[in-house]
């Protein structure tokens, strides 16, 4: 199936992929929340988005994420961009005062393309960043670190390890089955059934042909795994060791320290917009920000080098 | 006739996982001929039959079946895929996964519908492919789900079967089965074969190949490292390619070691072999 790829992990060896996973969570919600800031207006709006843009694309670039990729991921969402435009163009927000153009007296007003434009750049930057997490992690390691995360929910018995291990187990099985999927795809295909053409119903029952073995083998593959994890004495309570120790590196702290100089320039921005006063001690920060920024991809990109040169 | 025209495919290009899995496959398939193919697993077998009905396009080069063309290029493929999967049937490994209806019959006739058959004579189809594969009356209003691994595997074969297939193509069909039943689906193939059909069988079981083989092809490692008689192949040294010589080929490496002078074209079992013995001391 070499066409459900996107977001599958790859295995490079970049900055962002030796991330501690834990870290790795954090900063992608960091950026995501910087991403759902409001501005005073649509220039700095514009510009913002922008900035935040070409981090991610800067990120995808260390990561090895192709920016044909992402376009790939996008290519379904050209529906909800049209449907966003079309619900901004009748119901327009409620300053919305320049006209862009009419149509037999109705008026199309800027407010409602910029909404929408905000709209699709803020989808495309969460898918962007949720992809650079998911290629740069293991799945093992997301639902290790999400394990950590819930950690402190033990204390009100919350079952952290045995959900840990479900999603976990649910991850694992997930490149199976599109296996599984393929192979009966193919199988199928083998006896004349058309996945792609053809009247509604041949198509329903394509889909049935195609379902109705894949959940009995999913089925018999769970009940296998449970007497198996269940011969080897499995206990979910039973406390362990990791062979994989999550550790947090000096590169993470830069990472870190760079999610929080962006999310804090974002509420900046946000605030006072870019008029920048020196009574404001924080505008500073944000700028120092940068800086450490642009540290963290040089040595990002610097690592990446090193890295191709010793290989 | 079959045609593999220096066929390369390779999985995933231009990604970490990149894998070439055939490289600069050249052979022809006899019509009529009982061909294994054989080797190592990971090298390729399977790759090779999906190029067949066009599951899988090469990334280079092209597969002529027929009057049919699977190439890399798109110009110069056949349009229409449907009549080729008819024309060429494959069963693939496990293939009792490919089971979903609610009775057999109506599975086995599931093939035949998708081209076109009327339902009633799709059922008449499968009642007789049933037959064929050893599946009693009795089973054909019940779900394909309450049989038994084997059953299920004579089931999806009859599925096959139900197309009426001019190329049979069987991915270790017989893995699993109980000796009975595997040799019960040997002879079906053979019967098949002498009535016509091209049968390609993929297996890993070298007494099978040794006994039911017109021809043998052997894929290492992606290329083609042997094609021609099974008698040529299992004679000579073949662990070269990976592979156990059978019971019955040792025997008579042993008696032509010994000096006996055996007519090797003509032995395929036990009773061929003497057959032979026979002749040798009665000539």
């Amino acid at each position: 199936m070499a066409k459900i790829t996107l977001g599958r992990y790859s295995p490079y060896t970049s900055f962002i992929h030796r991330m501690d996973p834990r870290n790795k969570i954090f900063c992608l919600i960091a950026l995501m929340v910087a991403v759902f800031f409001q501005y005073s207006t649509w220039e700095i709006t514009f510009i913002m988005g922008g900035i935040l843009f070409l981090i991610v694309l800067i990120m995808m670039f260390i990561s090895h994420v192709s920016f044909k990729q992402l376009l790939l991921s996008l290519k379904s969402l050209w529906f909800v961009v049209l449907f966003l435009l079309l619900i901004n163009a009748i119901i327009p927000p409620k300053d919305a005062s320049m006209i862009a153009f009419s149509i037999n007296g109705f008026n199309i007003y800027f407010e409602a393309i910029f909404q929408s434009l905000k709209i699709v750049l803020r989808l495309v930057l969460m898918v962007s960043t949720t992809m650079v997490l998911t290629s740069t992690t293991k799945p093992l390691d997301l639902t290790y670190a999400l394990e950590w995360y819930l950690t402190p929910l033990k204390l009100i018995k919350f079952p952290a390890h045995e959900v840990a291990m479900t999603i976990s187990i649910a991850l694992r099985f997930i490149p199976t089955l599109l296996d599984e999927t393929d192979r009966i795809m193919k199988a199928q295909a083998s006896r004349g059934v058309d996945f792609k053409h053809g009247k509604m119903s041949s198509r329903f029952k394509a889909i049935i042909s195609l379902i109705v073995p894949l959940f009995i083998s999913a089925f018999q593959r769970s009940e296998e795994l449970a007497d198996a994890m269940e011969a080897r004495g499995y206990d979910p309570k039973a406390k362990r060791t990791r062979y994989h120790k999550m550790r947090f590196h000096l590169s993470d702290l830069f990472a870190f320290i760079f999610c929080g100089a962006v999310m804090a320039g974002v509420i900046i921005v946000s605030h006072y917009g870019f008029t920048l006063n020196t009574d404001h001690f924080i505008p500073w920060l944000c700028i120092a920000g940068c800086g450490i920024l642009t540290y963290i991809i040089l040595l990002g990109i610097y690592d990446v080098e090193s890295r191709k040169a010793i290989q | 006739m079959i045609n593999f025209e220096h066929v390369y495919f390779t999985y995933s290009p231009k990604s970490p996982i990149e894998f070439e899995a055939l490289n600069d496959v050249s052979l022809t398939i006899k019509d009529g001929s009982f061909t294994c193919l054989v080797g190592k697993t990971g090298c390729g077998k399977s790759t090779l039959i999906q190029q067949l009905n066009g599951l899988l396009f090469p990334t280079k080069g092209k597969v002529i079946v027929d009057n049919f063309v699977i190439s890399s290029i798109k110009k110069e493929r056949t349009k229409k895929l449907q009549p080729l999967r008819k024309h060429l049937g494959i069963v693939f490994q496990f293939s009792e996964n490919q089971l979903f209806e609610e009775s057999v019959e109506e599975d086995v006739a599931f093939g035949p519908m998708n081209f076109g058959i009327k339902k009633e004579e799709a059922i008449k189809i499968a009642h007789e492919s049933l037959k064929k594969v050893g599946i009693g009356e009795e089973y054909f209003k019940k779900s394909p789900f309450e049989l038994s691994g084997g059953e299920k595997r004579r089931v999806s074969i009859a599925g096959i079967l139900a197309l009426e297939p001019k190329i049979l193509v069987l991915d270790e069909p017989t893995a699993g089965l109980d000796p009975k039943g595997s040799k019960e689906m040997l002879s079906l193939f053979k019967k098949l074969n002498e009535s016509g059909t091209t049968i390609i069988l993929v297996s890993h079981d070298m007494d099978i190949v040794f006994e039911y083989a017109s021809d043998v092809i052997v894929l290492c490692d992606g290329k083609v490292s042997y094609v021609g008689k099974p008698s040529d192949l299992f004679l000579d040294d073949v662990s070269k390619y990976s592979l156990e010589t059978p019971m019955l080929a040792k025997v008579v490496q042993k008696l032509v070691s010994k000096g006996y002078s055996l007519n090797l074209d003509k032995i395929h079992n036990l009773e061929s072999l003497v057959e032979e013995l026979k002749e040798v001391k009665h000539g």
